[in-house]
């Protein structure tokens, strides 16, 4: 996906749907960024892109949301998953995420995500980061290595 | 009848008595793990119980809710628990408590949606009196939706947000403020300490007010406060920033109520309620219940207000009881060997 600038939600929308088109499931993505970047937002496009029906709302409170997908040979579900209030690795653990982490049929969208990377990397799955930065009230860059 | 209610859907561990008897409420006990809130009817102080998971609450916690009932377990007629929506992790602990004390004491056990508790959280001294239909607004830091209450049990959702819930706006937004936990208390009681002058002319918008539906957003006002503090803390001095400060949780809370308490009413009109129902978490919010409280007085006549108290406005098993009442009545009752907690069961 490499380096990107979008100008309102509609763009960082509209890239997260076209990030979506080249997932093949399995994948956990951490989105890294501060409030208001536009994380929940990239999600939405995410969604969209692979069937979601239902509206993706932010999931600060309830942690966890699985929704179903419908455009996708593969991926069956989005686990959408927000560690804002501090949750580590081991409380994840606790409310199950575990069991969606590196599953071909899901893609996992973590918020924030701290400490997740290497707790990941050492059961062996490997995740993707993208970055999120606010350039100005409505401007965003989103970059992905 | 008496009810024991059972809730822990998320970070709270609560139990609760309540009794129906020929159509009149009581709420006998109600404990929550991080406050002891007990009725009139018990004196005595009751120990705080300092565990922090759920699993070594939940016991103490229905022994504590009978005690305060001066009721035996013997003397329940139903059990009620919370099976859904909430964590996973935490609601298989009062699913399973549940389940097991209706297997070994061989008493009925009813499902209830979080959700429909808070609904009826606001049922005070006598069941089914709720006019309806009625449009409820339920605002929590998980949830923000406007439900149609056709009749009890039967619900349809009006609308809902699209992004951020009312109670996550407000714990963001005090983030941002550097006003401390939790959030929307700490934002409140800092919009007390405006003046109204509004000397650096802080304003916000109202998100969707215009949108002709009932969905709400508020994920976009948390970066306008963000922008609008970053650019005062450039320019203020440390003086003004507290003045600034009050202000901008004063702004920020009037947008918010504005946008809440305008979908509520156009609701209210579209679907001819007879009663406009608040509840959730941040329906412990002051300045939303009286706003809310004014607006249905002015504009919707012979429209009957309903919130409740405010030790019932969070997650407790009060209101789980009383939901679990209404089911018990019609004899829905759930299998104890087959019943799962629902992370993701949705009302409407």
């Amino acid at each position: 996906m490499g380096e990107n600038i979008t100008n309102n939600q509609e763009e960082t929308i509209a890239l997260g749907k076209k990030f979506s088109q080249g997932l093949s499931g399995g994948e956990v993505i951490l989105l890294i960024g501060d409030l208001g970047a536009g994380k929940t937002t990239f999600v939405k496009g995410a969604a969209e892109g692979l069937g979601v029906e239902k509206v993706i709302t932010s999931p600060t409170f309830v942690i966890m949301k699985v929704y179903q997908t419908k455009k996708h040979e593969n991926i069956k579900s989005l686990v959408h998953i927000d560690t804002y209030r501090g949750m580590d690795a081991i409380e994840l653990e606790n409310i199950g995420a575990m069991e969606y982490f590196g599953r071909k049929d899901c893609v996992c969208f973590v918020e924030w995500g701290a400490g997740l990377e290497d707790y990941l990397k050492k059961r062996k799955i490997k995740t993707v980061k993208i970055e999120f930065g606010s350039l100005s009230e409505n401007k965003r860059q989103i970059n992905n290595e | 009848m008496k009810i024991l209610g059972i809730e822990s859907s998320c970070d709270e561990t609560s139990s609760a008595v309540i009794d129906v008897n020929q159509g009149k409420l009581e709420y006998l006990s109600t404990v929550i793990s991080s406050q002891v809130t007990v009725h009139a009817n018990y004196g005595g102080v009751v120990p705080e119980v300092a565990a922090r998971l759920h699993i070594e609450k939940i016991l103490p916690i229905i022994d504590e809710a009978l005690k305060a009932a001066k009721c035996d377990i013997s003397e329940i007629d139903a059990i009620a628990s919370c099976a859904g929506p909430g964590l996973i992790s935490s609601l298989i602990v009062g699913v399973e408590t549940a389940k097991s004390l209706s297997v070994s004491l061989n008493k009925p056990l009813i499902k209830v949606n979080h959700i429909e508790g808070h609904l009826l959280s606001v049922e005070k001294e006598f069941v089914g009196k709720i006019k309806l239909p009625a449009v409820a607004l339920i605002v929590s830091g998980g949830h923000t939706q406007l439900i149609l209450m056709k009749e009890y049990g039967e619900y349809e959702l009006i609308g809902g947000t699209r992004d951020d819930a009312v109670g996550e706006a407000f714990d963001k937004t005090a983030k941002i403020l550097a006003l401390g936990y939790p959030g929307g208390p700490a934002l409140s009681k800092e919009a007390l300490k405006s003046g109204g002058k509004n000397e650096f002319n802080i304003k916000l918008p109202r998100p969707m007010i215009d949108s002709g539906d009932f969905n709400f957003s508020f994920s976009g006002i948390k970066t306008s406060v963000l922008y609008k503090w970053n650019d005062l803390k450039k320019t203020l001095s440390e003086h003004q920033l507290e003045i600034a400060k009050a202000d901008m949780a004063a702004e920020f809370q009037q947008a918010v109520v504005d946008v809440l308490v305008e979908k509520t009413i156009q609701a209210g009109f579209q679907y001819n309620a007879k009663t406009i129902i608040l509840a959730g978490g941040v329906s412990a919010n002051k300045v939303l219940r009286e706003k809310l409280a004014n607006a249905v007085e002015k504009r919707l006549a012979d429209v009957e207000f309903r919130f409740p108290e405010m030790s019932m406005t969070g997650d407790n098993a009060g209101m789980i009881a009383v939901a679990g009442y209404y089911h018990a009545i019609k004899k829905e009752f759930a299998d104890p060997l087959n019943l799962s907690a629902d992370p993701n069961w949705e009302l409407v």
